[in-house]
């Protein structure tokens, strides 16, 4: 095998990868009442730099009211025996306004510059999508999932581009019985693919009418696709313990069929693999209880809004965006997590309202674990609506990013007191950051053939 | 050409001719007025805006559920004004557009208008 392409030969050979020293995450206007646009920001994360901690490039989009939220590579390690591809660009949907911005990394990685804009309403005229969220790479080419067609409505469809960045078309042969879509993972060696549930874009963007939970309006369900066909073949009913699944991660390990996804609303963890007759099942792992709150009338659930597995798969990372903790587990038992590591940060539970000198509005949220699985960076905002609807006072405190010092050989979390970035300080203003990427790749991002 | 008269209360009651034809979004910004937007089909509120006075056509907004509409608000993207109207615009007018849905929930003739249910009389 020719080996120089992008990424790594195994998660094992990930793990050793040099530090990160740089972060890119997006940054928000849309919605902050702030007539800018919105940014990929680049953090300067190498602790030997004297602009450690910062800021110290903004790349603007185009336009307003994008509301840049989830991004991904054009290239991961799922191309690393091709020698023609790098990971060069990462590719930034604006949420509302449907454009697709390809940024170029690599040239200067701490100045990224636009490369190309594929216009919203041109993949709306070609496709009938909107309401982009997750990209992927296969190969040499890329697979973005969105939540509606062009007015919005449920379930939407893949949106399937070249390595050009030229529309192909759709992806999918069949969205099948599907209701919603969200995210996505695949893991090939299986030759499935499993996605989850949020709402219709005209659903979720005005902001949570939890009513619309019982009407039906939210996901409860997960599907597992036949990838080469590129159809849906068998639907989870997961119930009330998967109120609004979210995001789905398989194990790094291409030869796993385990994989887990975070059920926001329930606050649980759903575990799926293939059993050894060869049918797939599924059981809730994590439970985390509603806590009652002096002011509410009912218990605040966790909202957990993001999982993210080490990329040893040792360890699973969950957030309570409403609560305000991260929480590690050990999940060496998929069958039975063992909680090993905890952290307060902001939230509506008043555990830590300030963290390194800094007032939190919101809780955690997204978040980007390191290749060697120590550092794990975390951001407070949502999507601007919704952060709107439970932290308005994010509106004039921005969003922060801080870091969690991981231990992968014991077990355990720790608030790292010297790094914090304060985008309340921004120059143009207090933003809001949501997820974030490193430019060899992360723990989110590659895919193993 | 039917044009009706736009008054802005939060912009120093700055007024406004819009063409009955098009969107206020549309035909304020070509105005020079600076106004948040997102989506520009109906669909994700960012657009939103406060009518304190006179009539708009917004039949196809899709994102605001009944409480809002009632509080006043409008969806400027897609909303044509039919009568001389009076807005208050941006952040400053969404004063009561957002809620949390825990502490404060809707009534069922308050939710989005495909899923709400005839007000009790």
């Amino acid at each position: 095998m020719e080996c120089c392409g992008p990424g790594y030969a195994s998660p094992a050979e990930a793990i050793k990868a040099p530090r990160e020293k740089l972060l890119y995450t997006i940054a928000i206007y849309t919605g902050t009442g702030i007539q800018k646009p919105d940014y990929l920001a680049t953090v300067d994360v190498d602790p030997d730099s004297p602009t450690y901690s910062q800021v110290i490039h903004r790349l603007e989009m185009p336009g307003i009211g994008d509301e840049l939220h989830h991004m991904g590579w054009n290239a991961c390690s799922s191309c690393h025996d091709d020698h023609s591809m790098s990971r060069k660009y990462l590719i930034l949907p604006g949420v509302r306004s449907n454009n697709l911005h390809i940024v170029d990394t690599a040239t200067d990685p701490r100045a990224p510059r636009l490369h190309k804009v594929i216009e919203g309403v041109e993949i709306k005229a070609k496709t009938d999508l909107s309401g982009p969220h997750t990209v992927h790479c296969l190969g040499s080419e890329i697979i973005i999932s969105f939540l509606g067609n062009a007015k919005g409505v449920a379930p939407g469809g893949y949106l399937h581009l070249n390595k050009d960045f030229e529309i192909v078309g759709r992806w999918e042969n069949s969205m099948g019985e599907i209701k919603f879509g969200y995210d996505f993972w695949y893991q090939p060696r299986h030759n499935v693919m499993v996605s989850s549930e949020w709402a219709a874009p005209n659903t979720f963007m005005p902001g949570f009418d939890l009513e619309e939970v019982g009407h039906l309006k939210y996901g409860r369900e997960l599907h597992f696709w036949d990838f080469e066909k590129r159809e849906p073949i068998q639907t989870m009913y997961l119930g009330e313990d998967g109120l609004i699944p979210l995001e789905v991660k398989f194990h790094h390990d291409p030869d796993s069929t385990h994989g887990f996804c975070g059920a926001a609303l329930s606050s649980n963890v759903i575990h799926w693999w293939k059993d050894g007759a060869g049918a797939w099942q599924w059981e809730k792992i994590i439970d985390v209880e509603n806590e009652p709150h002096p002011e509410w009338p009912i218990p605040i659930p966790g909202v957990m809004s993001a999982i993210l597995i080490s990329m040893d798969d040792k360890y699973l990372y969950l957030n309570n965006w409403l609560h305000g903790d991260m929480r590690q587990y050990d999940i060496s038992d998929p069958h039975n997590p063992v909680l090993t590591g905890q952290v307060w940060m902001g939230g509506l539970l008043g555990k830590a309202p300030e963290v390194n000198g800094v007032k939190i509005a919101g809780g955690p949220q997204m978040f980007q674990l390191s290749l060697d699985g120590r550092r794990l960076y975390v951001t407070t905002s949502l999507f601007s609506t919704w952060d709107n609807q439970f932290y308005p006072e994010i509106r004039e405190k921005g969003g922060v990013m801080v870091m969690i010092d991981c231990d992968p050989e014991n077990g355990g979390m720790q608030m790292n007191k010297d790094f914090i970035v304060d985008f309340g300080k921004e120059p143009g203003g207090p933003a809001r950051c949501h997820e974030m990427r490193y430019p060899g790749g992360d723990c989110t991002s590659d895919i193993w053939l | 050409m039917t044009t009706y008269t736009v008054t802005i209360a939060n912009r120093d009651n700055a007024t406004y001719q819009v063409d009955a034809r098009r969107p206020l979004l549309d035909a304020l910004r070509d105005q020079g007025v600076d106004l948040p937007y997102g989506c520009k089909y109906g669909g994700c509120i960012t657009c939103a805006a406060k009518l304190t006075d006179g009539q708009v056509d917004q039949r196809r907004q899709v994102a605001l559920n009944n409480r809002q509409i009632a509080e006043g608000y409008v969806i400027l993207c897609v909303a044509r004004a039919t009568s001389d109207i009076t807005l208050e615009i941006g952040v400053e007018s969404h004063d009561r557009l957002y809620r949390n849905p825990f502490l404060d929930p809707l009534k069922p003739h308050e939710l989005k208008a495909d899923v709400a249910a005839p007000k009790e009389t």
